[in-house]
């Protein structure tokens, strides 16, 4: 660690640790809905633990990326937070938004916009909290001494990040309008401007764990951001379909769509290169594998299985089906989760002063939580798909095709029991660093 | 190969040019909509209703034009399928209509916010969805739009000549055919078992036959249990 304010990362990854925990305690409960144990439907009725469910994920990824900037930044720019004071204002202002909102759904308090269920006068904190975040890593840039493209790039992706969550709040009476302003946020995020904040981060630990030349990494990740936005804005037309918006959005959300995956194998590709040319006996081998991990999986879930289901003609059917849950959930995992906790795996050793970094609890992680996910998703797909053709192509009842299916989630709880494992010991690793006392070597 | 500062002016060039794309493209679909969306049948009922679906978070369980969650079924064309008094029931108990089924949230809403929600699920299916939700193509299912085409069909399924409430209601908890739902009995051979007066008797409160029963007294008017006691009673295990 090069400089003290970095530390203010650590209690960003802390409060990652917790939020991720409790997001799979509502996924179970959902699981366990799909099979009929709905014990505590009274309680926390299936909308209410996705919400829940769903806002945790978004609300510890996000976390984990402002922990992230707070450590890059400073390194990258060469000088400390412009005020330790503010960020830990911003970190505790983030909590207590996010606690309310979650505790908020318990009781209904909330927009029912899937994603977007944190109710109005919080989205109204939300931003503000986000405003002074880009202004302390804005202001840090920007009195700092050096300007790179990798703490450009990861500005940016934050700063329209924070612009692109204002389209959700724009009022609608129209459930067509409602939906579209909805993918502003969602897709544009996702499959926009997140991946700049992932390229941004995956440069910084290319550069950091194989030392190959800072040119030539920041060189592709122009190249590969570029090659998100060209084909993922007009690739927002794969949500425009068969929401009641005019029909050419077939053709370009196909065409566009199709096209994405392409950034994203572009990323694998150039991740494994830079791996395999870097000479660097790197001495966190365990955070390379996260980045290698994350690479490799955000093409399998992201760009793999959305291509699978983007083009139209497939669309029609498995729109709207758990074919969706099942693309959605490895692309969060493999290019979001995975990155998130890559770089706190990078970190850690740096932030505490302790060398856990290659533990076998932490490869233990790795491989447990990712064979676990990739079993998670097999198991959402083979339901998907049987639903798709149960419901879709024979016309049976819903009802009817899900008890057809519910094999499946008992599939999907063994699954995710044997995932949990794997965060179970990241957790637990991350808890033996203990606090972030880690020494500062200062400006070089 | 590129230099970085080409590849920089790549990364910005292309981001700038399909941003603006986007923006026009998205003007012009917003002129678009309120002839596709028959935005002039959204009454301030159906606006009422939109808000209530939303302030309910019904999108977490159900889909609505494809978006939600996968817990229970697609809602937008909810209102053919089911018919309005279906729907009704529904919302005033939903315990009921359903027994002993994947359970939904008991609102217990006033009269005038289930004829909002209702009106709602009613201008949602009126939308053009460029042929969202697909016709299963490898069995037509048992609802009332069907038309057998093929041989197979015909064979499968003749809905046409079913009452429509029974299409819409009754399809929802019993099996004709082996299309439908399995809450109560199939109903194949229903006409050999009672005859028609049991059945308008059944039909106008099963309670009062079955005390207990999980049968709800549906919202059935005169008419409507004349033409399915008639059309029961000619159910005698034939197709
Ligand atoms: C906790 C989950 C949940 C919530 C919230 C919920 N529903 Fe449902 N709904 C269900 C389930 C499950 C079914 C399937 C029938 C059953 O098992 O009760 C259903 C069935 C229906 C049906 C009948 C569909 C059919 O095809 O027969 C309608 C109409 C409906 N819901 C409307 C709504 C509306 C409107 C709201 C919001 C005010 C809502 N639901 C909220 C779970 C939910
Ligand atoms: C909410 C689910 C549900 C709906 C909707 C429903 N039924 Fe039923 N029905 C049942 C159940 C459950 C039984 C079995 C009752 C029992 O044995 O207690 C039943 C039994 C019957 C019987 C057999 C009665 C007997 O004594 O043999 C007939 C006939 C019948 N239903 C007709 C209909 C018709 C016609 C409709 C549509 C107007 C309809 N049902 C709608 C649940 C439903
Ligand atoms: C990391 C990147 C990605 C993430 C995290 C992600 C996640 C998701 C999620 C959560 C949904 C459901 C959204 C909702 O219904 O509100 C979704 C839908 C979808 N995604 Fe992705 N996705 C990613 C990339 C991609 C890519 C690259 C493609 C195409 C090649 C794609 C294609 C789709 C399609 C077509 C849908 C709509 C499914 C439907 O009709 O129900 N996704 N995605
Ligand atoms: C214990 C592990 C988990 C279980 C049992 C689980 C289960 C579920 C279930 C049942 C749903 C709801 C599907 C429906 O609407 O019916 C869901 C939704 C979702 N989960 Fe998970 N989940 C788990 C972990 C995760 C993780 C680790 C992530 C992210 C990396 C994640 C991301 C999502 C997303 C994005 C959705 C919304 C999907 C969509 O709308 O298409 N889940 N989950
Ligand atoms: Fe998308």
């Amino acid at each position: 660690m090069k400089y003290s304010s970095q530390r203010v990362a650590y209690w960003f990854f802390a409060v990652c640790m917790l939020l991720f925990s409790l997001q799979l305690v509502y996924g179970f409960l959902m699981g366990f809905a799909h099979i009929g144990y709905d014990g505590l439907h009274d309680l926390i009725p299936f909308n209410v633990a996705r919400s829940t469910h769903t806002n945790l994920l978004v609300m510890w990824l996000l976390a984990g990326f402002m922990g992230a900037a707070y450590y890059i930044i400073p390194e990258e720019a060469d000088r400390e937070i412009i005020s330790i004071k503010w960020a830990y204002v911003q970190l505790i202002a983030f909590v207590i938004v996010g606690v309310t909102a979650i505790v908020g759904f318990h009781f209904e308090w909330w927009e029912g916009r899937k994603f977007l269920e944190i109710p109005r006068p919080l989205d109204y904190l939300v931003v503000v909290d986000v405003l002074l975040f880009i202004g302390l890593i804005g202001g840090t840039i920007w009195k700092g001494h050096r300007y790179t493209t990798t703490s450009i790039v990861l500005f940016f992706g934050l700063l329209t990040a924070a612009l692109l969550y204002l389209p959700g709040m724009i009022n609608t009476d129209h459930q067509t309008h409602d939906s579209y302003w909805r993918w502003w946020v969602v897709h544009l995020w996702v499959e926009g401007v997140w991946e700049l904040i992932m390229g941004a981060i995956m440069a910084y630990l290319l550069i950091k764990l194989t030392g190959v030349d800072r040119e030539i990494i920041e060189k592709w990740l122009y190249i590969i951001v570029g090659f998100t936005f060209l084909s993922g804005i007009l690739g927002t037309g794969h949500h425009y379909y068969y929401i009641g918006t005019p029909r050419y959005w077939l053709m370009i959300g196909g065409v566009f769509s199709a096209l994405e995956p392409l950034a994203f194998l572009g990323m694998a590709i150039y991740a494994l290169a830079m791996a395999k040319k870097g000479g660097k006996s790197s001495t966190n081998r365990t955070a390379l594998l996260w980045t290698l991990g994350t690479a490799v999986m955000s093409f399998v879930g992201a760009g793999f299985l959305g291509f699978a289901h983007t083009l139209p003609q497939v669309n029609l059917y498995t729109h709207g089906t758990l074919v969706t849950a099942m693309h959605g959930h490895l692309a969060f995992w493999g290019a979001y989760a995975c990155l998130v906790l890559a770089i706190i795996t990078y970190s850690m050793p740096y932030l505490t002063g302790r060398k856990l970094a290659d533990t076998s609890t932490n490869i233990f992680a790795f491989w447990t939580s990712n064979i676990g996910m990739v079993s998670m998703t097999i198991a959402f797909g083979v339901a998907g798909i049987a639903q798709v053709y149960l419901e879709r192509k024979m016309g049976l009842d819903f009802l009817l095709v899900q008890k057809e299916i519910e094999v499946h989630f008992f599939g999907l709880i063994l699954a995710a029991s044997l995932f949990t494992i794997g965060i179970i010991a990241f957790v637990y690793n991350f808890i033996r660093f203990g606090a972030p006392v880690g020494e500062v070597r200062g400006a070089e | 190969m590129l230099s970085k500062s080409q590849a920089k002016a790549f990364f910005l060039i292309g981001t700038v040019g399909f941003s603006l794309i986007f923006v026009g493209l998205t003007v012009d679909t917003f002129q678009r909509i309120p002839e596709q969306t028959n935005q002039k049948n959204m009454t301030a009922e159906v606006v009422r209703g939109k808000h209530l679906f939303e302030q309910k978070n019904c999108m977490g369980c159900h889909t609505i034009l494809g978006e939600g969650a996968y817990y229970a079924p697609e809602l937008t064309k909810v209102f053919e399928r089911r018919g309005e008094a279906f729907i009704k029931a529904m919302l005033k108990d939903p315990d009921s209509m359903y027994p002993g089924q994947r359970r939904m949230t008991n609102y217990n809403f006033s009269d005038e916010e289930i004829s909002d929600l209702t009106a709602f699920l009613k201008w949602i299916g009126t939308l053009d969805l460029n042929g969202f939700p697909p016709k299963p193509d490898l069995v037509r299912s048992a609802s009332p739009t069907a038309t057998g085409d093929t041989s197979l069909e015909q064979v499968v399924l003749k809905t046409e000549d079913r009452p429509l409430v029974f299409n819409q209601m009754c399809v929802a908890c019993h099996s004709l055919n082996g299309q439908g739902g399995t809450v109560g009995p199939a109903l194949d051979n229903i006409g050999s078992q009672r005859d028609i007066t049991y059945l308008t008797k059944w039909l106008k409160d099963p309670m009062a036959i079955k005390p207990g029963t999980t049968m709800p007294k549906l919202p059935l008017s005169e008419e409507d249990i004349a033409e399915l006691s008639a059309f029961l009673s000619s159910l005698k295990g034939s197709r």
